[in-house]
């Protein structure tokens, strides 16, 4: 939001609200959490200095670092014996994000997911195969509370295992999937290649927790016979997905402005970025109780995206996930994010939508060679033409020079869980 | 005060009333809701008008496993497709799966009623509980879980296996509690020792489902883990999941929560009503479960009832520990054997370890049983142990059994149920 969107806001009742929240939050964190008053202390901010919503940018940024030096129960701003449950992402001691939740947190967290499945147009009569993980991870037990909270059937089958995938699929006849891009490929290549899609009831694919091209879209959706294929946004420091979803205009994701403020900045300046224009997300919880953000830098990148969507709900929208501040590789002077190589292999007909990148040096010069998968139907004597044509499209919307090699389709890995597109050997 | 999630019964008599208004409410909710069960009672010859006492129950037909895989993929469903919110299932393929759907009373239920389990266990606010059984399609990690957040704990989910990270939780959250299988428990507790992280552990709490655990091994669990209580969960994915009963802190039989079904204790082949303190196969009825109801269900599992009042106080009757399924079932010799009752021998000998494993073969012509035990750590097998093992076992069970003594460690450990019983007969 725009500074001058700010002071608009602030008229409106939501906006008296996000404030409301915004206090809470900062006087919460203050008094619960011995890491946010220094942290506070040191900003020379107090709890009462905060009087309208502009005031955020005067407080600190909380950041992944922040999180691994409070290990194991970081940012934590309830007694202990409030927490009752902790999720985890990966990682070993010292690396690995523990976060707590209260009562409260849980039940707000299911509040909000399930607004992202009634938003995706998922409720009661709808069965749901929720293929990824549970235990320390945020997804499956989000995606199931949510489900439940909706009145959908929840078919908590976790991830991987395609042979137990496709059984439920055709015996439990599911009408939504929920995955990451990766696996939901996985799986519909496998409905293809068992030619099950005829015995199948899927219409929505919801994915999150990995950029998806057009082109990987298209092809799940054609290759599942369904119709809606929705991004799913959130993290674990955030409570887990739920945090924002596509609504079925598919004209970007629609976040929950109740539950937290939403700034891009820009990751070198820390200023907020032209209308418009992609920079890094930062949050700051409005009702969280066990772990509370505040400017949490989250490395992940987007645009905002102006005015009301034609779907007609109040929340604002951001564009889908642009990548990661550490997805960013350099090639000769120019910032490239894979998500770029994504739109336009997604633009090019007669390849598949599954790509990597890899970078080399040779004779003390940086090469990239793009590798892509012709489409299943496509024709090998095309190759050629089809190679000239990426280079260009590259050179022309990048500014830079890249080899472009077309392979058969199916010879890239594939990964049940998030695929690895970028190898950089330099 | 934290709220209870005991009944509030007085008397037998209360009790007694609310399970028949449940039986009644259940017969009716089956013959209207599931062609299956009105299919099944009106062979039996009985309406739901018939339930007039809890008597009656003698009256329904019986359900078994097979039941189930027949009504693959939505079993005893009583309720429209549209009412379930969540499925669980068994392990199995296509037709032999069992798949069963929660209404969301019926996870509130299940979860009020877990949530009872740790009550019992005292476990509550300001404990942690390091969760290590599975998530997903097993009932397990999920109620778990949501019997912990009931109770005001905090639930620590890791899911099963995974050593090093189970080793990194205990040390980093310094949980108060440990749920898992008996076999996981024991590796986990062999790991810690190996480890020598035994005094950066704060487990006092040990919470075993699932699978039988014999008194050696208990012992060896909570000795390795410093803990003080070895609690046993009772459940199976028919009856809502884990959660079912519990022993409560004298450890003098499970607690069953006979406000959520009713327990049968029948003979496998003639399905009368053993003797009372006999051991017999669990039947059970359900007396509030909406989406999938349960009519004198056969579980397979084995125990005996225990008869009179626990020296806790509770009204809630008890049965023993689980030994064994009517399935595993030896037939040695003419003589019906549980291997639950080797477990029980072989807890009275000292100088043996928990771990075992049954042989039986075929040698010119006559059957045979081997019972392959492990001596404790650091002793040496000695041939005297051996002999008295065999005596014990021949006084209890009156057949001949060879022993043999192993070292420790020599026999197969899993992480989650170990196979004990090799049936190598021919014929």
């Amino acid at each position: 939001m725009s500074r001058a969107a700010l002071r608009r806001a602030t008229a409106d009742p939501r906006a008296e609200a996000q404030l409301g929240g915004l206090r809470w939050t900062v006087r919460h964190a203050y008094e619960g959490s011995a890491f946010y008053r220094r942290h506070l202390d040191a900003a020379r901010v107090r709890p009462e200095d905060l009087r309208t919503l502009e005031d955020l940018q005067w407080l600190p940024f909380t950041t992944a670092q922040d999180l691994q030096a409070g290990y194991p129960l970081p940012l934590l701003s309830v007694p202990r014996n409030q927490v009752v449950r902790v999720h985890s992402s990966s990682g070993t001691t010292g690396k690995r994000k523990i976060l707590g939740y209260t009562r409260r947190d849980l039940a707000e967290w299911t509040a909000h997911f399930a607004r992202c499945l009634e938003v995706a147009g998922v409720g009661p009569g709808d069965g749901v195969q929720i293929a990824v993980g549970s235990g320390l991870w945020t997804a499956g037990s989000g995606f199931q509370a949510a489900c439940e909270a909706v009145g959908a059937l929840a078919i908590p089958v976790g991830p991987g295992n395609l042979d137990l995938q496709c059984q439920l699929l055709v015996d439990l006849e599911p009408t939504v999937l929920c995955c990451t891009p990766s696996m939901a490929l996985l799986l519909a290549e496998e409905v293809g290649r068992r030619h099950l899609r005829e015995r199948i009831r899927l219409r929505t694919v919801i994915q999150g927790a990995e950029r998806c091209s057009d082109a990987t879209r298209r092809r799940i959706l054609s290759l599942l016979g369904a119709e809606h294929s929705h991004d799913l946004t959130g993290f674990t420091e955030l409570s887990g997905p739920g945090a924002g979803i596509e609504c079925q205009k598919h004209r970007g994701i629609h976040y929950w402005d109740d539950w937290y403020l939403l700034e891009i900045l820009d990751p070198e300046t820390l200023k907020p970025v032209a209308e418009g224009a992609v920079g890094e997300m930062v949050v700051t919880t409005l009702t969280k109780e066990a772990t509370p953000l505040i400017r949490y830098r989250t490395r992940e990148l987007t645009r905002l995206l102006p005015g009301p969507c034609p779907c007609g709900l109040p929340y604002p929208r951001h564009d889908r996930i642009l990548g990661r501040d550490d997805d960013l590789f350099i090639y000769r002077a120019v910032n490239i994010y894979p998500s770029q190589i994504d739109e336009i292999v997604s633009e090019s007909p007669g390849v598949s939508s599954e790509y990597e990148i890899v970078l080399e040096r040779r004779y003390g010069k940086d090469r990239m060679a793009i590798r892509v998968e012709r489409d299943p139907a496509g024709n090998p004597l095309r190759d050629e033409a089809i190679e000239a044509e990426l280079e260009h499209r590259i050179k022309s919307r990048i500014l830079v020079s890249a080899e472009v090699e077309v392979v058969d389709y199916g010879t890239l890995p594939r990964s049940s869980d998030h695929a690895q597109r970028v190898f950089d050997r330099r | 005060m934290a709220p209870s999630f005991l009944p509030d019964f007085r008397t037998e008599a209360e009790l007694a009333a609310h399970q028949l208004a449940g039986l009644q409410w259940t017969v009716r909710h089956a013959y209207e809701g599931s062609p299956f069960y009105r299919g099944r009672l009106e062979r039996a010859g009985v309406r739901p008008d018939q339930i007039r006492s809890l008597a009656d129950l003698r009256r329904l037909p019986f359900t078994t496993a097979d039941d189930l895989r027949e009504g693959y993929p939505f079993p005893l469903r009583s309720v429209p497709t549209e009412a379930l919110v969540r499925i669980h299932s068994s392990s199995g393929t296509t037709g032999t799966r069992k798949i069963l759907g929660y209404t969301p009373k019926d996870l509130a239920d299940w979860t009020h009623f877990f949530a009872r389990c740790y009550e019992v266990a005292g476990v509550g606010p300001g404990d942690r509980v390091q969760i290590a059984v599975g998530y997903g399609l097993w009932t397990a990690g999920v109620s778990f879980q949501a019997g912990c957040e009931a109770v005001g704990a905090l639930a620590i989910p890791v899911g099963p296996g995974n050593l090093d990270l189970q080793c990194q939780f205990l040390v980093d959250l310094a949980p108060t509690v440990l749920c898992c299988t008996a076999s996981m428990a024991l590796l986990l507790a062999e790991e810690v020792a190996r480890r020598g992280l035994g005094d950066r552990v704060r487990v006092k709490t040990v919470i075993l489902g699932s699978e039988r655990c014999s008194d050696a091994m208990r012992k060896r669990i909570l000795d390795l883990l410093g803990a003080e209580h070895l609690y046993d969960i009772t459940g199976m994915t028919e009856l809502y999941g884990p959660g079912a009963g519990i022993d409560c802190p004298h450890h003098q039989g499970i607690h069953y929560w006979a406000d959520y079904y009713l327990l049968e204790l029948l003979d496998p082949e003639s399905l009368a009503p053993v003797a009372e303190g006999a051991i017999g196969e669990m039947v059970v009825t359900t007396l509030a479960k909406e989406g999938s109801p349960l009519l004198r269900y056969r579980t397979r599992d084995l125990t005996r009832a225990i008869p009179g009042r626990c020296p806790c106080g509770s009204l809630l009757p008890r049965h023993d520990r689980l030994l064994g399924r009517s399935d595993d079932m030896i037939i040695f010799r003419a003589v019906n054997i549980y291997p639950g009752q080797i477990d029980e021998v072989l807890a009275t000998v000292p100088g043996v370890s928990s771990e075992y494993q049954i042989r039986l073969e075929t040698r010119g012509g006559k059957d045979f049983m081997t019972v392959t035990a492990e001596g404790e750590p650091g002793t040496d097998p000695e041939g005297a142990v051996a002999g008295e093992i065999e005596r014990r076992l021949r006084n209890q069970l009156l057949v001949s059994v060879e022993v043999r003594l192993v070292p420790y460690g020599a026999l197969p450990r899993s992480e989650r149920k170990s196979k004990r019983v090799y049936d190598e007969r021919s014929g």
